[in-house]
Formats: C-alpha cells, sequence, structure tokens
C-alpha cells in the first residue's frame, strides 16, 4: 500500500514538473495575461492540490515611453554633457538619469563628464579646439547663457522645441536670458534665495529672525548693528561678473536706453544702488575680499567657518555647512532674501544649453530636456534641497510634506516663488566688457573715494564707446 | 679645400628642433597673427591691423600692470642676497645641518598653487597672522590684509620670494663647492675677518651664479602670475593692485575673451624678456671675460 502511495505520489510530481517546464518553455507570441491553473489530483487516501502559475513570456512592441518627447533623435548619436559642481556628490542621480534615458531613447551613448572650477576656461578652450560638449549645464545668475548665446555658440531652442515641451516649464523661466528675444536654455534645477543665518552670532544682536530685513535697504542697518555687538563684519557678495545684473534686481536701474544707443547706469537710481555698498565699506560693516570675490565659494566658507551672521545662498548649499561644519548645522536659521527695489524676487539658477555646432541637435536636445523634464527634477529635489522648473514636479507629496530638515525650509513657498522669478535684464552689448569697466569704477568707489555719482558717470561715457 | 657635407648632425638635430618648432616657433607665430586680430577663442580671428596694438597704447591698465611688473623685478636682488647668505649659512659642517638644507628646499617643492592658497589663509581676516598680532596686542580688531590696495602687491613678492629663495640657495650653495678651501685658507693668514673672507672671496667666486639668478629670476619675476591669482583669489587685487602683465593677459583672454588683445600684450611681454634677456647676457658674457 504504502509502495502504491509512493508510485502515486512520484508520477503526480512528475506531471507537475512537467507541466511547469512546458509552460515555461511556451512561445511567447500572444499576450495572454498569465493564468492561474488549479489541478487537483484525488487518489486514496488523501487529496493533493497544486496550484500552477503558468507564464506566458510576452515580446509586445513597447509602449511609448512618456518621457521620450523629442521627436527624431539621431540613431546612434554619441553626445557629450557637461556638468557644473555636481560631481562625486550626485554621481548616482546622474548616472540613474542617463540610464533611464537610455530606455527613452536607445542607442543614444551619452558621455558625461563634471567640471568645477575651471568649467568656464575649460569650456572655452573646448569651444576654440571644436570639441566642446553637446549638452552644456550653464548657470543663468551668472549671466553665462547670454555670455556663450550672444556669440552664436549655443542652439536656438525655440523653433526646435515642440510648444507642448515649452509648456513643461514655468514661463518665466523659459523665457529667460532671452538674446533678441530668442531662447538658448532649458531651466534645470532652480534654488531659492533664501539667507542662511547663524544663530550663534545672529542672536547676540538682540534680534529674532523675525526681525530680519525684508527688503535690501535695511541691510546696511543690520552690519551696522552686528558689528557693534558682535565684531563681526557682514559676509555680503556683490556678483561681479554680472554687477548690471544687480544694479537691476536689488536698485531697479535702467542700465541701457529703449533704442540701445547709450547706457544708462549712472541715473539717480544707480548711484542710490552704489552708495548703498560704499556707505558699508566706508563703515567698515562688510568684508571686503568677500564684498568683490568672483567666487560664491569665498563667502560660503566664510559662513560655514562659522565667522559671519548671515549669508546669501540656496537651501542646496546648506549641505555644505553639515558636511564642513556640523557643529553650525544646528544653530542655522533660513531666511527669505530681502527682496530689491525691482520687486522681483529672483531670477533662474542653472540651465542646459545646446552647443549650436553639435552634430545631434535632436539628441542633445532630448537629454537637456530629459534632465530637466518633471520627473528628473522631482528626483533631483528628493536628494538635494533644489526645485524644479517644471510645475508638475510640484504636485508630488513630496512637496506638500511639512518640512523636516532645515534644508527643506523653503519647500512650502517653493512653487509660487519660482513661478515669480524673471529676467528683467534687458540685452546688454558687449556684456562681458561693460562688466569689466563698470566693476573697475565700482571699486573705484568703494575703496578709492570717488564719489558714487561720478564713478557710474565715467563707466557710463566708457561703456558707450563700446556701441556703434 | 672645400669641407665635406655631413647629414649626420642635422639628423641628431631634426628631433630637438621638430619640438622646438612645434611648441615654441609655432605658438610665437600664432600669437603674432593673434595679436593683429578680434579673437575671442570660441570664434574664428577677424583681421584688424594695428587696433590692438593702438588700444594697448591707450589703455590706463596695461600701463598700471607693466609699472606693477617693473617694481616686481625688486624681488630679484632681495632674492639673491637672502639665497647668498642662506648659502654662506648652511655652507657649514654642523649637526643636522642636511635637515635644515631640505627645509630651506621645502617650499621649492610644495607647489606656488598649494603655498599660495596657504598664504591667502593665513592673511585671511580670521587667519594666523591676525591671530598673533591680536594676541600680542598689535592689533585692536582683525586687520583684512588682503583687501588693502597698498600691501596687496608686497605680498605677492613676498610669496615668491618665500618659494624662490630655497631653489636659489642650492644653486649658491654648489657654486660655493668650487670655491677653492685654499683661497679662505690665504685670506685668514692674510687676517681677514668672517665678513671680509665673504665679500671678497665668497661673493667673488659666485659672480657666475649671481648673473644666472639674476637672469632667470628676473625673467620669472616679469612673467609672474600664480602668486597674483592665488593670493587675490582671481581678482587681481582690490583696485588692480596686483594686476601684472601676465595676469592682466590672463584676464583679457580668459574672462574677457579678448585673445587678439591678449596677445598684443603677449608681444609685448615677449620683447621686453627678449630685450632683458639679451642685456642679462651681455652682463654675463662681460662678467666672464673679467674672470
Amino acid at each position: 500500500m504504502h509502495k502504491k502511495l509512493l508510485i502515486l505520489l512520484l508520477l503526480v510530481s512528475i506531471l507537475v514538473t512537467g507541466c511547469a517546464t512546458a509552460t515555461t518553455q511556451a512561445p511567447a507570441a500572444t499576450s495572454i495575461p498569465p493564468t492561474p491553473q488549479t489541478i487537483i489530483l484525488t487518489s486514496a487516501p488523501q487529496t493533493i492540490i497544486e496550484t500552477v502559475i503558468s507564464e506566458v513570456v510576452v515580446t509586445a512592441t513597447p509602449a511609448p515611453n512618456p518621457e521620450a518627447v523629442i521627436q527624431g533623435v539621431e540613431a546612434d548619436a554619441e553626445i557629450g554633457f557637461w556638468t557644473f559642481w555636481l560631481s562625486p556628490t550626485f554621481d548616482q542621480y546622474i548616472k540613474d538619469t542617463i540610464a533611464r534615458f537610455n530606455q527613452a531613447y536607445p542607442g543614444v551613448t551619452v558621455n558625461w563628464e563634471d567640471h568645477q572650477a575651471t568649467f568656464q576656461d575649460d569650456l572655452k578652450a573646448s569651444f576654440a579646439a571644436g570639441n566642446a560638449p553637446d549638452v552644456i549645464n550653464l548657470s543663468v545668475s551668472e549671466g553665462w547663457v547670454s555670455d556663450y548665446a550672444s556669440q552664436g555658440l549655443l542652439l536656438s531652442l525655440d523653433e526646435l522645441v515642440p510648444q507642448s515641451v515649452k509648456d513643461l516649464y514655468f514661463p518665466g523661466l523659459w523665457n529667460e536670458q532671452l538674446i533678441d528675444g530668442v531662447n538658448y536654455q532649458f531651466p534645470w534645477y532652480q534654488g531659492i534665495n533664501v539667507y542662511l543665518i547663524n544663530h550663534q552670532l545672529y542672536d547676540q544682536t538682540g534680534l529674532t529672525i523675525d526681525d530680519f530685513p525684508k527688503n535690501w535697504t535695511e541691510l546696511p542697518a543690520l552690519c551696522a548693528t552686528i558689528k557693534e555687538k558682535t565684531g563681526t563684519l557682514c559676509d555680503i557678495r556683490l556678483t561681479v561678473n554680472d554687477l548690471i545684473s544687480q544694479m537691476v534686481y536689488e536698485g531697479n536701474v535702467k542700465p541701457i536706453s529703449d533704442d540701445g544707443t547709450s547706457f544708462t547706469f549712472d541715473s539717480a537710481e544707480a548711484v542710490a544702488w552704489l552708495q548703498q555698498y560704499v556707505d558699508m565699506v566706508t563703515a567698515g560693516t562688510v568684508d571686503k575680499t568677500v564684498l568683490v570675490t568672483d567666487q560664491d565659494r569665498v563667502g560660503l566658507d566664510l559662513f560655514t567657518s562659522g565667522q559671519a551672521a548671515f549669508y546669501a545662498t540656496g537651501p542646496n548649499l546648506i549641505r555644505e555647512v553639515r558636511a564642513n561644519n556640523p557643529g553650525l548645522y544646528g544653530y542655522l536659521g533660513v531666511v527669505p532674501a530681502p527682496v530689491g527695489k525691482s520687486g522681483v524676487i529672483g531670477k533662474g539658477l542653472m540651465s542646459l544649453s545646446i552647443n549650436a555646432q553639435t552634430e545631434y541637435p535632436n539628441a542633445s536636445i532630448a537629454l537637456a530636456q530629459f534632465f530637466t523634464n518633471p520627473r528628473s527634477m522631482l528626483e533631483f529635489s528628493k536628494i538635494v534641497s533644489i526645485y524644479p522648473s517644471t510645475p508638475d514636479s510640484y504636485a508630488d507629496p513630496f512637496f506638500s510634506a511639512a518640512p523636516v530638515a532645515i534644508e527643506d525650509s523653503a519647500k512650502p513657498f517653493a512653487e509660487d516663488a519660482i513661478s515669480k522669478y524673471a529676467d528683467i535684464v534687458p540685452t546688454i552689448p558687449h556684456k562681458a566688457d561693460v562688466n569689466a569697466i563698470l566693476l573697475r569704477y565700482v571699486q573705484d568707489a568703494l575703496f578709492n573715494n570717488v564719489p558714487a555719482q561720478q564713478a557710474l558717470t565715467d563707466a557710463v561715457a566708457e561703456a558707450n564707446l563700446l556701441l556703434p | 679645400m672645400s669641407k665635406k657635407f655631413s647629414l649626420t648632425p642635422y639628423l641628431f638635430l631634426t628631433p630637438a628642433l621638430v619640438v622646438v618648432a612645434i611648441f615654441v616657433l609655432y605658438p610665437i607665430f600664432a600669437v603674432l597673427y593673434y595679436s593683429f586680430t578680434d579673437y575671442s577663442i570660441v570664434t574664428p580671428p577677424v583681421w584688424v591691423g594695428m587696433k590692438n596694438y593702438s588700444w594697448l597704447i591707450h589703455d590706463p591698465i596695461f600701463w598700471k600692470s607693466l609699472g606693477h611688473s617693473f617694481i616686481y623685478l625688486l624681488v630679484t636682488p632681495i632674492l639673491i642676497v637672502l639665497s647668498v647668505i642662506l648659502a654662506i649659512v648652511v655652507n657649514r659642517k654642523l649637526p643636522g645641518i642636511h635637515a635644515f638644507r631640505a627645509l630651506f628646499f621645502i617650499p621649492v617643492i610644495s607647489g606656488s598653487i598649494a603655498v599660495g592658497i596657504a598664504w591667502r589663509l593665513m592673511l585671511d581676516r580670521n587667519g594666523i597672522i591676525n591671530a598673533l598680532l591680536l594676541s600680542v596686542g598689535i592689533l585692536k580688531e582683525p586687520m583684512q590684509w588682503l583687501a588693502e590696495p597698498s600691501l596687496t602687491l608686497p605680498f605677492c613678492m613676498a610669496l615668491t620670494i618665500w618659494l624662490g629663495v630655497g631653489y636659489y640657495m642650492m644653486i649658491f650653495l654648489a657654486g660655493m663647492q668650487n670655491i677653492p678651501e685654499e683661497l679662505y685658507d690665504s685670506a685668514m693668514l692674510d687676517g681677514c675677518n668672517s665678513w671680509q673672507k665673504h665679500w671678497f672671496i665668497t661673493i667673488s667666486g659666485l659672480r657666475p651664479q649671481i648673473t644666472f639668478v639674476a637672469v632667470i629670476s628676473s625673467l620669472a619675476a616679469l612673467q609672474v602670475f600664480n602668486e597674483v591669482f592665488t593670493i587675490t583669489g582671481g581678482l587681481g587685487g582690490l583696485l588692480q593692485s596686483a594686476y601684472t602683465v601676465v595676469f592682466y593677459l590672463w584676464q583679457q583672454a580668459f574672462r574677457l575673451s579678448h585673445a587678439g588683445k591678449a596677445s598684443a600684450i603677449a608681444m609685448v611681454l615677449l620683447l621686453i624678456t627678449l630685450a632683458f634677456s639679451m642685456i642679462n647676457i651681455r652682463l654675463l658674457e662681460r662678467g666672464t671675460e673679467a674672470d
């Protein structure tokens, strides 16, 4: 009896194994979903119930990838992609996004490089050598897009990008840094203009965080208080590579006449703007080396070392404070940046542009668009406190969740703030030269006792020589 | 009787000539050409004739930079004096003297960028210099050393001296090994004191090395860049206080994308350094003839 039962069980197991093998080897010709089959075998003295999942491997035509929104991507394209100061912290994100890009646009090879302090020099050298990357991470806030676009080095996107794709971005960001009304950049990650507060110093002034200036014109009084109460200097930086832009946002200065025939940054508004900085230098309340450095890191390092009460930056750079001075991290506060006289709270931070000489314009546009699409932006936001340029990203619960870490404190108002970002600086001919002239005369006013009005009048006279 | 032509020496010279042609002559002629063009590095050059040189003549910043470069030449005599003194000091058979020689040489192998950054940190408002001066009561509040236009260039020059003194010391030390010991013995017998021995024997014996150091250090001073860049954080000092010719050249080429103007500056600098080299070589020859 036992023998018979054993033989029966053996037969049943052979039968079951055979069925399973047969089903997994079945040709995948149809799109039949996996079907559970229940086989009931009855035999004395017991009943054995086996459930077998019969799987069918399907090779159906893949559905269109919703992220593949650019048509006509060149087959077997190989494109270079340069980022600015993202490695090694974000290596995994970049690599993962490129891998996802390869799924959306199979056959495109992306050669990614990250360049840091020498980014601009490397990029210029590569343009000169004719091997510039196809997709380039350019700073909007430093004016790089307009610099390169005005030299004819970037690809105009208006005609090549479908309207449905343009509509994915905040209009104010898509229309930033236009050159003669033409756009040359996909808006990438954005920063919220905030001031980081070092409570260890700031609280010595007797002020609360609610007392922090809401308007840019209130900063000198705060700096005077900080110096008086703490003996430290204000860590304020002029954007020396784009002074005109700073004049426009902070001082509501009109830099050039409507017909573009003369510069006008010697107006009463411009003088008032410069005078505010002159007064702070004269009062000895600002760090002069930080004031005119062209490296944001110089100011950030001073703040990170715990020797400044506040610093204007983005929440994304709180990670630098946490990494380099964990002791200070616990004393950080974040306040929205004071608004300048223009009333516009800010402009974009980073963008992706395309080399005008690219061999693969569609593949390059596809990559730039892919990195700036709502999903990529959202995933980037989740690993660092940057903010998407795409409204759809903000629909994710990540942005509606209450902030936990200080890095996230701008999340609740980020969408509203970024939706109002706008570039209000008109196209400036010979911008780098004009800026260099202006910087020279601004320094004369700041450090050489030249009256602000005279410095700016001289600067305008010299800059006007550059105009036709 | 005519000399027989031999191809062999030319074959031996060819590799070196090819290297010089590619890496020296071609760049010089390319820069000469670019100096007559409007060239932004990233776009093709456009011929503009003498426009860049005309601009240079009327550019006050260029003249200011040139003036700073000539002021920078002061490092040469200081370097020579300090290096000779150091060489005399370490040219003794004392316990541990090799360690001192090595210590003096360390800045040479440290690299100007790294040392420049270190100096910048030391001179920072919160750096060690201020900390020391505050602790001994010389300062009441921290100084912004690098924000003082009158001090920026001297700091750069001090850095150049600090970086170079060990290297030149070694040259003088090597030169001193060739001065016969008998000369010092005779001087001693003649009643010379220590100062007179060094003045009449050591300094005289080192004349070829002094001329050599004068040539190379003055050429290096005219071409200084790293020290200015690192000490001033790439700004060139407040009010262009540390602009030198090469710094201004770099700024024109890589900050303002005016490679044509930068090339014109480079050609002027080439002429100045050529003139300096010729004067120095002439002095060297005269010194050798006198010997």
